[in-house]
């Protein structure tokens, strides 16, 4: 059981990098705007223009 | 998608249109869709009925970039454009001006620069994707981005290939208002504040998850047994984790006690305080000096749980938060000042007093002013809620804020922004803010008898066991503290707060304040504003006493031909009706009316006063309290035509609804004229104020709530801004003025005042969730307690019992969340 002496620390070390991280994320701003964010990864991405993909879509009647 | 194209409906196919566009709402604002008018956009597969020609052009300006899939995946419908709106790049010249670009945009190392702009309309995140869209394609913008919690926008872009003018004119094109941003400390503080918080969360979270580890393993030790160095290391470096979370992510709820302990206050934040802080401190002790029992991973766990809470809530009502809309924001940016011989645009902050400016006809008063030259009419709803204009003639003060409606004026600018009778106005909404009352929270009130009773029990167990067995008395005294942490009892209101904030931004509410909820479901005084409130601001054609053989369709007809040529609010009423053919030589004469020739006869039509004067038979207008206008020709009175304002159609059902909710409704209102009187009786209110200007308003609530009573208000424009700073509970009804909505407590996204009865249901609910959840949270301490103090409870055992009282809450409050079928809302998916 002695490993723990070295595992507990290396588990602490992580810990200490996580947080950094996480901290960078949020003083860079990545964080700042959750809604948009959370809506963003869902919506479509822009549909291709008309030039590529011609439109069967019906006229107005 | 970009096949989208335009559609005027055909006249033969009129009548089907029309019918189907009654029962519809306008595809782009929601608001209903006018009769008489017929417009129509071909979106996303249908024909999409429009409300108004400044609607279309936006609808159409989005179909034309191919961006119409917004529609789909918008929450919320967009705001309604400003009648003359126009994306036209002339009308934001004034912002290329370097010294004001300056004060809302920076460079950037990289030679860029970066503008700040406040959106106006914005309202879900599908309009965040529409602007940045639209934006990022014009060349020379290199990149824009929508905060959207903020209604804030930051575009950098190459000053040598696009102006700031043409970003202006792109986004209010699409139908946004968009401001230079200048208020700058203060958005930067608000996204320090928000940035804090999440770091305090992150790390919080973090650590529970690292002392847990620690803990199980030292509660599987305490049951199977564990060497005592093994034990010591595994407390140690908990301390250490702990330690770090304690000092870093509790220490708001330290400040916040301290300072309300000063102030001779107890709030919630103080038994949480002291349960973190003496659970903390005594598992030091017991590390230090191998004895006892620790219990660093409850207080990680209660930090973060307690934080993740109230994120959640602030994180509900922050949404849209605008509160940097100052009474300032509502003037012209741009003033035509005199130099020298010709008109020239200069920014509004470099006009000094003594100029001369130029406000043009349709446009607000930049600044006060004395007329110099021209005659005119203003509209000084800002002030006084009226919409009947001031007739103005040389001499005379005009206000800033104030919307001149018919001729041009040139006038001399007689003070300083400061000095001027908005700015006045904006530090009523300042003191109104500051002088709101105070309500005791409710778990600010259970906090004061709950620290009271845990600091006596804790002290009279550690007295009894002092007598038993001196040794365990202060593990005991301890075990009481760590189990009376009042977890649940802390969580039970924001948790409930922040799922009745979800559920009624679903139904298009959206509540801005930390106690609104909690006020709204205490009052008992609804107060409604009228003009924009009650009323939608525009006066609708009520009666028509033809006075010749010219039947009312005819008398329409000249009326409408002649007012076509108006400006002033009457006119309004007349749009959207059949004109007769062949009006000239319309002229119009200030505060009287209008004369115009229609096949060789000459017609007026306006003031009793002035239509007398060619129709001296013209008889009194009839004693029915309406607006009347008079008609007439050369020697022969007409009709006379009676306006009224147009009453919201579900006006009458709010009220009665609040009645029968026990509410005292009363109607207040700046209008003197006595329309107030008619909608009060129409209503069935018995209380009612007429002519009142923002201060009275302002005075009358403050009598209201010395005695005693929680005040609710409804109101809409620049001058209930004030008074809606300082009710307890207020609304800005949609489309209400940016300075009114900023005020409020409770924003309305949709036209429609059911939504007040809709949130006072909520807030009744989410009173009584809390209730359940505090007397639950107080059952179990009140249970857990003398368990405790017997010396019968564990510490694992009272970190699962903490953590099920604390899960019980949150499902509770989870129920708030439900939104009934009948009042979901979810716009433009036909």
């Amino acid at each position: 059981m002695d490993s723990l002496y070295l595992l507990v620390p290396i588990a602490l070390v992580f810990c200490a990098i996580t947080i950094k991280l996480l901290l960078w994320a949020i003083n860079n701003g990545q964080y700042d705007d959750m809604d948009k964010e959370a809506w963003r990864i869902l919506a479509d991405e822009e549909t291709p223009s008309e030039s590529e993909q011609p439109s069967s879509r019906p006229g107005p009647p | 998608m970009a096949t989208s194209s335009l559609m005027i409906s055909a006249t033969a196919s009129k009548i089907d249109a029309n019918s189907q566009a009654a029962t519809e709402a306008c595809y782009h604002c929601g608001s209903p869709i006018p009769p008489g008018i017929e417009l129509s956009l071909y979106i996303d597969g249908r024909e999409r009925a429009m409300c108004c020609p400044g609607c279309r052009a936006v609808a159409q300006l989005i179909c034309n970039k191919g961006l119409d899939q917004f529609y789909q995946q918008r929450t919320t419908y967009n705001e309604k454009p400003e009648e003359d709106h126009a994306g036209n790049v002339d009308d934001y010249r004034i912002y290329d001006d370097d010294e004001v670009l300056q004060t809302f945009s920076e460079v950037d190392t990289t030679g860029a620069r970066v503008a700040y702009f406040l959106l106006g309309g914005i309202s879900c995140a599908a309009c965040t994707w529409l602007i940045e869209r639209s934006l990022t394609r014009l060349p020379g913008v290199i990149s824009a981005n929508v905060n959207l919690q903020h209604s804030k926008l930051s575009v950098r872009y190459q000053p040598k290939h696009i102006s700031v003018s043409e970003i202006f004119a792109e986004v209010n094109a699409l139908g946004y208002r968009a401001r230079p941003f200048q208020q700058r400390a203060q958005r930067e503080q608000l996204a320090q504040d928000s940035r804090s918080e999440l770091r305090r969360l992150g790390v919080a979270g973090l650590g529970m998850m690292q002392v847990g580890m620690f803990a199980i393993a030292l509660h599987a030790g305490d049951i199977q047994g564990i060497e005592s160095s093994h034990q010591g290391l595994l407390r140690w470096v908990s301390l250490l984790v702990a330690s770090f979370v304690v000092i870093y992510a509790s220490r708001p709820f330290f400040i916040s006690a301290w300072r309300h302990l000063i102030r001779r206050t107890l709030v919630m934040d103080l038994p949480v305080s002291l349960a973190i802080g003496m659970a903390w401190l005594a598992s030091i002790w017991a590390t230090v000096t191998g004895s006892g029992q620790v219990y660093f991973d409850s207080v990680v766990m209660f930090t973060f749980f307690l934080l993740l809470g109230r994120f959640l809530e602030r994180r509900a009502r922050h949404l849209q938060d605008a509160n940097w809309w100052q009474a300032q924001d509502a003037l012209p940016d741009a003033v035509s000042v005199q130099r020298e011989d010709s008109w020239v645009a200069i920014p509004r902050m470099q006009v000094n007093v003594g100029d001369r400016i130029l406000v043009p006809a349709g446009a607000t008063v930049p600044i006060d002013a004395c007329v110099t030259a021209g005659e005119s009419a203003v509209r000084e709803d800002a002030f006084n809620g009226e919409y009947q204009p001031r007739t103005v003639v040389e001499g005379d003060t005009v206000f800033a804020g104030t919307i001149n409606v018919e001729n041009s004026l040139q006038a001399r600018v007689v003070c300083t922004y400061r000095d001027s009778r908005l700015a006045e106005l904006q530090r009523s909404v300042d003191r109104g803010q500051a002088q709101k009352p105070a309500l005791a929270r409710l778990a600010d009130r259970v906090a004061s008898w709950f620290i009271a009773a845990i600091l006596l029990i804790s002290i009279a167990t550690w007295l009894v066991w002092h007598q038993l067995a001196p040794e365990q008395a202060f593990w005991i005294m301890l075990s009481v503290l760590v189990i009376s942490c009042p977890c649940a009892l802390a969580l039970a209101t924001p948790a409930a707060l922040a799922s009745a904030a979800g559920a009624l931004r679903r139904n298009g509410i959206i509540i801005r304040s930390e106690d609104a909820l909690e006020s709204l479901s205490r009052s008992k005084h609804l107060i409604f504003d009228k003009t924009g409130t009650l009323t939608s601001a525009e006066l609708v054609i009520d009666s028509v006493v033809t006075l010749d053989t010219f039947s009312e369709q005819q008398v329409l007809e000249i009326a409408a031909a002649l007012q076509a040529h108006s400006r002033h609010p009457v006119s309004g009423a007349f749009n959207n009706l059949r004109m007769a053919k062949g009006m000239d030589q319309v002229s119009y004469h200030v505060g009287a009316g209008l004369q115009g020739e229609l096949s060789g006869q000459t017609y007026r039509i306006g003031s009793e006063s002035f239509c007398r004067t060619i129709a001296l038979s013209l008889p009194y207008a009839p004693s029915t309290e309406l607006y009347w206008v008079a008609l007439c020709r050369v020697e022969k009175p007409l009709a006379w035509i009676g306006l009224r304002d147009r009453v919201r159609p579900e006006a009458t059902s709010t009220v009665q609804q609040a009645m029968a909710d026990g509410f005292c409704v009363e109607l207040l209102t700046g209008d003197s004229s006595n329309n107030g009187a008619l909608m009060a009786q129409e209503l069935g209110l018995s209380h009612y104020a007429c002519g009142l200007r923002p201060e009275q308003k302002m005075t009358h609530v403050e009598t209201l709530q010395e005695s005693g009573l929680v005040v609710t208000m409804v109101g809409d424009g620049l001058n209930d801004a004030p008074v809606l700073s300082l009710a307890d509970v207020s609304f800005a009804v949609a489309g209400a003025a940016d300075l009114a909505s900023a005020q409020a407590d409770f924003v309305l996204l949709r036209d429609d005042l059911n939504l007040i009865c809709v949130a006072y249901k909520k807030a009744r609910q989410c009173r009584r969730v809390m209730l359940q959840n505090i007397s639950w949270a107080l059952g179990y301490n009140i249970c857990a307690i003398p368990l405790a103090a017997m010396g019968f409870v564990p510490p694992w055992l009272a970190a699962v019992g903490m953590s099920a009282s604390s899960l019980l809450v949150v499902l509770n409050s989870l129920r708030l969340s439900r939104v009934s079928a009948e009042t979901q809302w979810r716009p433009g998916h036909g």
